[in-house]
């Protein structure tokens, strides 16, 4: 797919909040924070479940433009606003639009839900056919 | 400001960026194969071109030895003022480059700004915000954080919330749908004619088989007001509630949240939300749709 | 036929205070003894009560301790202070068919002193009936207070007219100035600007303080007989030429936010159209009003709703001055119940019959006719009375 040829809406990204997701990614982020891999203390600290670290949500983010953009892209810049937690047994459904495309840089508005409603809302800033 | 918390954390803020260990490790192609399969990221881009994904920026220092970084003062101070809690609530990422194997970086925290104390869905709270860089060997920029916490006092832990509804046969499930993250609207079996309030009889064609749709969550504010006074329980003033049209036909009160009280106004876009009040309560609540 | 069959021919009130001292259902004993010494009759001529289903005194209660003996009628009108006129149409009713010869509809409570409306209460959907699954929709979210029930209308009304709180607050200033005459007003000699107002704290935006009624310990009695029989006792009789309830479709308690429209008052509407019917009179043959002013948004869709001004058009009415004393339809003379007491609407049907003996405290000229009214946002109900 060439850059002039990229829809205007992104094809939507179903992650399965499996406990082996939530827990796998957050040890290949080094996040060993309990309420991410150990459910009664999550529960204990009034948590549903155990939910997704922040720093997966940032890489699942960027999965979700890349695999849209292909291997070419260069991420520039990620903001996201963090809403609700993704628990384990949730699913958590990614859709963005292109919001701006000019210079090759590319402008897409990302939203991630779950169930709660907004689990990540925000945008992310990529130049087409860059190098890394 | 003057007040205690302030000044910690503008006396932090004069401190600037505060560096931190190197990271232990080298960027290495193991933790880069590690992330990505556990992401299930397929881009082969990484570890053809020998780089790493840029949202790895962190995960490289996570296992750095810690000094206090000029942060965990104030956050300290929030907790010691009762504003236990925490929920993050931005993160920005800018990726100057990709970092490549084999350099090794080392983070810069500097602590920004506090703003509070405001009022929230979760309770009364401070906003911290801080940004961490982290640098090459040659002291230049490759990846450059703005992180943003919520601390807040909250809720009496375990009590349950006072205002809650009566349910029966005809009701529970609306009450039901909520806590599984469904706004659902009862619907007459026979004649299809949506309707809430739910009732045991159909309006239209007296039919008392009954299912629901589940709404799509949007709507429209069509009043409101802002309750200042007298104090109610469980709800810090003020609050707002609204009457919200749905694009469905039919109308729900709820509260609007996640607003400035002087950006609400009627006609505005609305999009639902689910919030926990206690163990047996989830309420359907409206925060602004973005445009 | 009803009109002009019964009359209300006695008039009685207890003081109108913030903290009364004395028991409810001592202060509904001598509220119904000043009525009956005011029609110049005695207990024993009582055989019917009617009552509030929000009193806390029973008939039989009060009968006993006013040495009233047989009862052959007793009543109460359900829906808050909505019943209010509907207490003196339910007793008009028995008198006319012969099942009572004299009632006495009253309402007592300690409602400052003891418990005050305003104050949430979660217990309002503590029970699966269908008023507390009706305010299940509601008060979890905190939808909890008169005041902010009628918020809600009253912000749809100003956006769907352009009304302004300066709108709301020129009812409350006129009330006051109203009160401020009447010696039995607690804001006797206690009026406010507009200023004062709009300066007034908010309670539930878009209301003020000053658009919210006083909270009143205090009773209130009437005395409803034959038109034969009023026209022979101590008083001169206040004719019952019309009188009504009404509740409209889609109807709920302070909350009907499901309806097509809600910038009027639907059961209002009901209420005027069988008054108009009924009486054989229109707008311009009432010198008076006692409209129902709890909150005084819906003082203005009251006098579109009963036909004195068009849609939208009441905003500019009372601008204009339309419900002062020299208005076009002076209202509440006696200040109402921003003004002189919250008695549920039960003073102002007294206040009526004031007006047309000619013995008010802020008396009008030449008054044959006078429109009173019930709570608001409710199921409520509404009088003409005339002079006899």
């Amino acid at each position: 797919m060439t850059p002039e040829t990229l829809p205007e809406t992104l094809p939507e990204l179903a992650i399965d909040l499996t406990p082996t997701l939530i827990v796998s990614t957050a040890l290949a982020t080094r996040d060993f924070t309990p309420v991410h891999h150990d459910p009664a203390i999550a529960r204990a600290q009034g948590s549903k479940d155990i939910f997704l670290n922040i720093l997966t949500t940032m890489g699942l983010v960027e999965r979700f433009v890349t695999d849209w953009a292909g291997p070419r892209a260069v991420i520039e810049r990620v903001d996201v606003r963090l809403g609700v937690p993704a628990y384990a047994g949730d699913r958590l459904t990614f859709g963005g639009t292109v919001t701006s495309r000019a210079g090759g840089r590319v402008t897409v508005r990302v939203h991630g839900r779950v169930s709660l409603g907004d689990h990540a809302t925000g945008t992310v800033t990529l130049k087409e056919d860059g190098r890394c | 400001m003057t007040d205690p918390l302030h000044e910690l954390a503008d006396k932090q803020a004069a401190l600037g960026e505060v560096r931190g260990a190197p990271a232990p490790d080298p960027v290495n192609a193991p933790m880069i194969r590690h992330w990505l399969a556990a992401m299930g990221d397929a881009n082969p881009v990484y570890l053809e071109q020998g780089v790493a994904p840029p949202a790895m920026a962190q995960v490289w220092t996570m296992d750095a030895p810690r000094d206090r970084s000029p942060v965990d003062d104030v956050l300290a101070a929030l907790d010691d003022a009762g504003y236990t809690g925490v929920v993050a609530t931005d993160c920005g990422q800018t990726y100057h480059r990709y970092a490549r194997l084999g350099e090794r970086l080392t983070p810069a925290t500097r602590f920004t700004d506090l703003a509070g104390p405001k009022r929230t869905a979760l309770g009364v709270g401070f906003f911290a915000t801080w940004n961490v860089t982290w640098y090459d060997e040659d002291h230049r920029p490759v990846a450059e954080m703005l992180f943003r916490v919520l601390k807040f006092r909250p809720p009496e832990v375990g009590k349950p919330y006072p205002l809650q509804p009566a349910v029966n046969q005809d009701t529970a499930f609306f009450w039901e749908g909520a806590k599984q993250g469904e706004l659902r609207i009862q619907r007459c079996a026979d004649c299809g004619a949506l309707r809430h309030p739910p009732g045991p009889m159909c309006p239209a064609c007296r039919s008392t088989a009954r299912t629901h749709a589940v709404a799509t969550g949007r709507g429209t504010l069509h009043s409101f007001v802002v309750h200042h006074h007298p104090p109610v329980p469980g709800r810090e003033l003020p609050f707002v509630v609204g009457v919200v049209e749905l694009p469905e036909g039919v109308r729900i009160v709820g509260n609007v949240v996640d607003c400035p009280i002087e950006k609400v106004e009627v006609g505005m876009p609305l999009r639902v939300t689910f919030r926990p009040m206690d163990d047996r309560l989830v309420l359907p609540l409206w925060t602004p749709e973005e445009a | 036929m009803l009109s002009g069959r019964a009359a209300i021919g006695g008039i009685g009130a207890t003081e109108f205070s913030k903290e009364s001292g004395r028991s409810e259902l001592r202060l509904a004993a001598e509220a119904v003894l000043a009525a009956l010494d005011d029609a110049g009759l005695s207990p024993a001529d009582v055989d019917g009560m009617v009552t509030y289903s929000q009193d806390t005194n029973q008939e039989i209660a009060v009968a006993r301790e006013t040495g009233v003996g047989d009862l052959t009628f007793f009543s109460r009108v359900e829906y808050g202070g909505g019943a209010a006129c509907g207490t003196v149409a339910h007793a008009a009713m028995a008198v006319a068919t012969g099942l009572a010869r004299t009632v006495v509809c009253y309402r007592a409570f300690n409602e400052r002193s003891g418990r005050r409306f305003g104050q949430p209460n979660a217990g309002l959907s503590g029970e699966p009936t269908s008023q507390g699954l009706e305010m299940s929709w509601h008060v979890p979210y905190g939808l909890i207070t008169p005041a902010a029930w009628v918020a809600m209308f009253a912000r749809r009304y100003m956006h769907v007219y352009g009304a302004t709180s300066e709108d709301f607050g020129r009812v409350a200033v006129t009330m006051r100035r109203h009160a401020a005459t009447n010696p039995a007003a607690w804001f006797h000699g206690r009026p406010i600007t507009l200023e004062e107002h709009q300066a007034s704290r908010w309670i539930a935006e878009p209301l003020h303080l000053l658009d919210c009624c006083q909270e009143s310990d205090g009773a209130v009695a009437l005395v409803v007989t034959s038109a034969e029989r009023a026209r022979d006792l101590r008083r001169p009789p206040a004719l019952i030429t019309a009188a009504a309830q009404g509740s409209g479709a889609g109807q709920m308690m302070m909350t009907s936010y499901y309806r097509d429209d809600m910038t009027g008052l639907p059961e209002m509407s009901v209420v005027a159209r069988q008054l108009w019917e009924m009486s054989g009179l229109s707008p311009s043959d009432v010198q008076a009003a006692i409209l129902y002013d709890h909150f005084t948004p819906f003082v203005l869709t009251q006098l579109e709703e009963l036909g004195f001004c068009g849609r939208g058009e009441a905003p500019g009415f009372v601008r204009d001055g339309g419900i002062a004393l020299d208005g076009a339809l002076p209202v509440n003379p006696h200040g109402g119940q921003l003004g002189e007491a919250y008695i549920h609407g039960m003073n102002g049907i007294a206040e009526a019959v004031r007006q047309l003996r000619g013995d008010a405290a802020n008396q009008l000229a030449g008054v044959t006719n006078v429109l009173v009214t019930a709570g608001t946002g409710v199921p409520t109900s509404g009088l003409i009375l005339s002079s006899g």
